[in-house]
């Protein structure tokens, strides 16, 4: 862990700080969601006026995040467990859905399933769901690699001795080789979703209100690029700090070794 | 260790297992050749063979860690075959030590012990908690029930997974090399908990270099030698009057 808590006050636990970390990020989060409009709009032109907008447009970057993060983990998982399927059309068809998505560009993938699905299946998503869809698919394939390798590294001992005392193939993964692979697929885990939420500014192409169209809305309007866009980017900074912090926090959590001090 | 020897021609009680003509090769290589014989409850027998001999794979095929290519197992009255539904009930009753402990470093000492018990035999909680803290004690590893293997000395660590194997409460139990991997100094605490499992009547199957564990504790060797079994024979007669020159030879070997 970087953060703070990880040198003071001394006496605390791993866990203790893990969940102090946690805690305090969130709420960090939080109170940065609700107020940071307040902060804002005490700052001179172009910045002040549009105080409210950034607070939205902040909100709506997060919340996409969230969806497409969280459903990209669930999307990893189902990907990386089909890859190491032991039927091989199934892998063939997670190998070939990573190798889709991380050959094509995302912003295509954005595009592609605001314009293009409604014509190929009947079903209009608004904009906000279809950047959440193509941001979880598009993230899902870099998580299923990530979760493929962690799964990979856990050694075969552990398998067996699992299934030696009785346990099911199923109860093994979750009890035994998935709680295991993921402290290996943390970190690169953390770094697709920090990935994603600066990659959700794209969804600006589609006309979602997030982060980066109101920030370029708010050029536009005014001319002043500069104060705009380093406000823009300090946003995305806070955010990406507060992932980092959570991450690290929960990834001492699981160093049960203590390799990491 | 038990009175009548459990292996006596003539033996009329049906076998706990039965392993009858079984083959196995690790493509070209043949590793078990018609492989026969008969395990009985209460009895502990010691496998000893040189390495590449396939007695770890012979083990290995009574649960189906490994899947033989030909003849018959039955573990306890069902026959070993790819319907899992069997194989699940026959692990449960086959308790499993090996030669790298295999603990699950994310958990406790305690939650290794009791994760089976409570997943499989759906025990609740606090009771699978129970037991296991009373294996622990068993064990000896009273004052360590709380910390995680990485903790623990190697031989620590086998006594653990020597608990785990046997919460589950199996009518068998078979190690893997169990002292193998451990440093000279911590193989005695691993075998007297052995000793003291074999005198409590447990059933066991032990591939092992440890001569003296084979000669104290077990009921009947079986030597193994390229793929098959070459002796069968209580340890006295075993160690003290052998006769085949190949198993003299291996015997020299081992003792210095």
């Amino acid at each position: 862990m970087n953060g703070l808590l990880s040198i003071w006050p001394r006496d605390w636990s791993r866990e203790q700080r893990s969940t102090a970390t946690i805690a305090l990020s969130g709420v960090l989060l939080v109170v940065f969601l609700w107020g940071v409009a307040r902060p804002l709009s005490a700052l001179p032109e172009p910045i002040g006026p549009a105080a409210l907008e950034f607070a939205g447009g902040t909100r709506v970057t997060v919340e996409l995040t969230l969806v497409a993060g969280l459903s990209g983990i669930a999307i990893g998982l189902l990907a990386a467990v089909a890859k190491l399927a032991p039927f091989a059309p199934i892998r063939w068809a997670a190998g070939l859905y990573i190798w889709a998505i991380r050959g094509t560009p995302l912003l295509v993938q954005v595009l592609f399933v605001f314009l293009a699905l409604p014509l190929v299946v009947p079903l209009q998503l608004s904009d906000f769901t279809s950047a959440a869809v193509a941001l979880a698919v598009n993230v899902g394939a870099y998580n299923a690699e990530a979760i493929r390798a962690g799964i990979q590294a856990i050694p075969k001992g552990q398998t067996e001795a699992s299934r030696a005392l009785g346990l099911s193939p199923l109860q093994t993964s979750v009890f035994v080789v998935w709680p295991q692979a993921l402290k290996i697929a943390l970190p690169p885990l953390v770094n697709n979703i920090v990935a994603l939420l600066k990659d959700s500014s794209l969804a600006y192409v589609i006309g979602v209100v997030e982060l980066s169209n109101i920030g370029n809305r708010v050029q536009a309007a005014t001319f002043q690029p500069v104060p705009v866009f380093v406000t823009t980017a300090s946003i995305y900074l806070v955010l990406t700090t507060v992932l980092t912090q959570i991450s690290g926090a929960i990834e001492a959590r699981l160093d049960i070794e203590q390799r990491g001090r | 260790m038990s009175l009548v020897h459990p292996h006596s021609p003539g033996e009329t009680r049906a076998p706990l297992i039965e392993a009858a003509l079984v083959n196995k090769s690790f493509g070209t290589a043949h590793v078990l050749r018609d492989v026969s014989t008969r395990f009985y409850q209460g009895e502990v027998a010691v496998i000893i063979g040189a390495s590449g001999s396939g007695k770890s794979t012979f083990l290995r095929t009574l649960n189906r860690l490994e899947k033989h290519d030909s003849g018959r197992i039955v573990v306890d009255g069902i026959e070993l075959t790819d319907d899992v539904k069997n194989l699940d009930a026959v692990r449960r009753e086959v308790g499993m030590v090996f030669q790298q402990f295999n603990l699950f470093p994310h958990l406790t000492v305690t939650e290794n012990v009791s994760l089976a018990p409570r997943r499989v035999r759906k025990t609740p909680r606090a009771e699978s908690k129970r037991h296991a803290l009373e294996l622990l004690a068993r064990v000896g590893l009273q004052d360590h029930v709380n910390k995680h293997p990485h903790q623990l000395s190697g031989g620590q660590q086998q006594r653990v997974a020597i608990a785990r194997a046997l919460a589950m409460n199996p009518k068998v139990l078979l190690f893997d090399e169990p002292t193998s991997a451990l440093d000279p100094e911590m193989i005695n605490e691993v075998l007297d908990v052995m000793k003291d499992l074999a005198r409590s009547g447990m059933t066991m199957i032990a591939v092992t270099h440890e001569m003296r564990f084979a000669r104290e504790a077990g009921d009947r060797i079986l030597f193994f030698d390229e793929g098959r079994i070459l002796q069968e024979a209580p340890p006295q007669q075993f160690f003290d009057e052998q006769r085949n020159p190949r198993i003299r030879a291996f015997l020299g070997q081992i003792a210095h």
